[in-house]
């Protein structure tokens, strides 16, 4: 079923942000990173940010972030950006795919 | 971004400064409540600043209360805040409705006249023949018909060549061309004579067409015919032509002047006072006591209207009257200072005639009386002379 779906989507070209749960993470420059499709976040400090996706956890390092725009589902963090690095959780669904 | 933070500011928000150890917790409280959170920023560690919207504002605290933070508002901002803000000065309101009304509703009326463009034209003759056709301070601007009033400036008056009334404001221009007086200008075809405008010697006379009735040396009075536009020729009758020639000669002015020896001087004294007062419409309003302490003094009168912008007259005049002291003295002059005193208004009342032209001798006659002294100051003065005179036959 659920490959039928994927499929479907592909055909239609529907956008892979929309059709499953994936973040899309966008970088201006070194000091704005919006993130869309997003689930919460996990800790905020001044120089590290960590957030929660449907597929994994974001870390955002820098310093004096900020998070300028908050929605349900978008987020603009703004500041001193050094890293962005990503922990996926969804490697049981691959093993599952298998 | 911008149409946002518009909004925001439109609705009103309110900017709040978070404590605990579970700010994560309440951020995430407040995005799944769909409250609207920006400008997030952190002072240190368990600190936060943000801001939020006014309607949203009752559910943090609640979502404090859970996430066991403190909060503390740092500012309202927005137009609600603002307005609430102006709510409890109404009579400030009021008066700014009152003072805006009063200033469109001025404005659309006719507060200041000015004529420009005229220089013999007297400016009350024309204000005078303006105030007839329904332009004066005072009436509305919409009811002005300003084809009407030049038409009728045109009509009456023959030496204004043209009009324009421009209204700027509450400021009504009007335009004046004057037109020049035709001078007789005699034909160059018409056969004419020069004849003398003054009494005068002549000193040198050239006629380059006609015949010289005059020579060198010869006195004129006023209305002689210096050049005679007849040509008589040996073989031919007389001829007429327009008399053409250059005439030099000398012209006496003369101006009496009687100078008191003992003359009564007013000398200021220096000491003056200022006051004001405000006219509004013919209506005056003295701000102070408007007798000045003085015994003797001259009033200087000079009026102000005052004007919002370069064209927005109002019809409030300010009134500015300055007092100036002088005391009577009693000047004795010798006989020598009397001769100068006379001699320097003589000059000053003939300044405007001899200007210009080639003063060739001055004489002074002083005659003395019992307590003044009578000068005569007379200037010879060499100019050209002779005006063209029509030939009638």
């Amino acid at each position: 079923m659920r490959r039928k779906a994927r499929k479907l989507d592909e055909i239609l070209e529907i956008p892979v942000e929309l059709s499953t749960n994936n973040p899309k993470i966008t970088i201006v420059g070194f000091e704005r990173v919006l993130i869309e499709n997003y689930r919460g976040i996990l800790e905020y400090q001044d120089y590290f940010v960590r957030l929660n996706t449907y597929i994994g956890i974001i870390n955002i390092n820098g310093f004096n972030l900020n998070l300028e725009e908050m929605t349900t589902d978008d987020l603009l963090v703004t500041g001193k950006i050094d890293s962005i690095d990503f922990e996926s959780t969804t490697e049981e669904e691959v093993e599952e795919e298998k | 971004m911008n149409a946002n933070k518009l909004l925001q500011y439109v609705s009103g928000y309110v900017n709040i400064k978070i404590e605990g150890y579970y700010i994560e917790r309440f951020i995430n409280i407040c995005t799944t409540k769909q409250i609207l959170l920006w400008n997030l920023k952190h002072e240190d560690s368990i600190t936060l600043h943000a801001s939020v919207e006014v309607k949203s504002f009752k559910e943090l605290r609640q979502i404090c209360k859970k996430t066991k933070c403190k909060m503390k508002i740092e500012g309202k901002k927005g137009l609600p805040f603002t307005i609430k803000k102006y709510k409890k000065r109404k009579v400030f309101i009021l008066f700014l409705i009152l003072i805006i009304v009063g200033i469109i509703t001025l404005s659309r009326f006719i507060w200041n006249i000015e004529v420009t463009g005229n220089e013999t034209i007297n400016t009350e003759e024309i204000l005078a023949l303006v105030d007839q056709e329904g332009l004066s301070i005072g009436k509305l601007k919409g009811s002005i018909d300003t084809k009407e009033i030049i038409n009728k400036i045109r009509l009456e008056r023959d030496d204004v060549a043209w009009v324009g009334i421009i209204i700027k404001g509450t400021n009504a221009v009007i335009e004046i061309v004057e037109a020049d007086k035709k001078p007789d200008i005699v034909d160059e075809e018409e056969y004419c004579n020069i004849v003398s405008d003054k009494d005068a010697i002549i000193t040198k006379i050239s006629a380059q067409n006609g015949t010289p009735l005059v020579k060198e040396g010869d006195v004129v009075t006023k209305g002689d015919v210096l050049i005679e536009g007849k040509m008589e020729g040996k073989y031919t009758d007389p001829q007429y032509v327009h008399a053409q020639g250059e005439i030099q000669a000398k012209v006496w002015y003369t101006s009496t002047q009687k100078v008191d020896l003992k003359e009564v001087q007013k000398q200021e004294t220096g000491n003056q006072e200022t006051k004001y007062s405000v006219k509004i419409n013919n209506f005056q309003i003295n701000l102070q006591k408007s007798v000045p302490k003085f015994e003797k003094y001259d009033t200087i009168e000079t009026y102000k209207k005052l004007k919002l912008f370069s064209d927005f007259y109002l019809p409030i005049e300010i009134v500015e009257n300055t007092y100036k002291e002088y005391e009577e003295v009693v000047v004795i002059h010798s006989v020598e200072e009397a001769k100068q005193i006379g001699i320097d208004r003589a000059a000053e009342e003939l300044k405007e005639e001899i200007e210009g032209k080639e003063i060739v001798n001055k004489q002074v006659n002083v005659k003395a009386e019992a307590d003044s002294l009578e000068v005569e100051v007379i200037y010879e003065v060499e100019e050209s002379i002779g005006v063209e005179e029509k030939i009638v036959f």
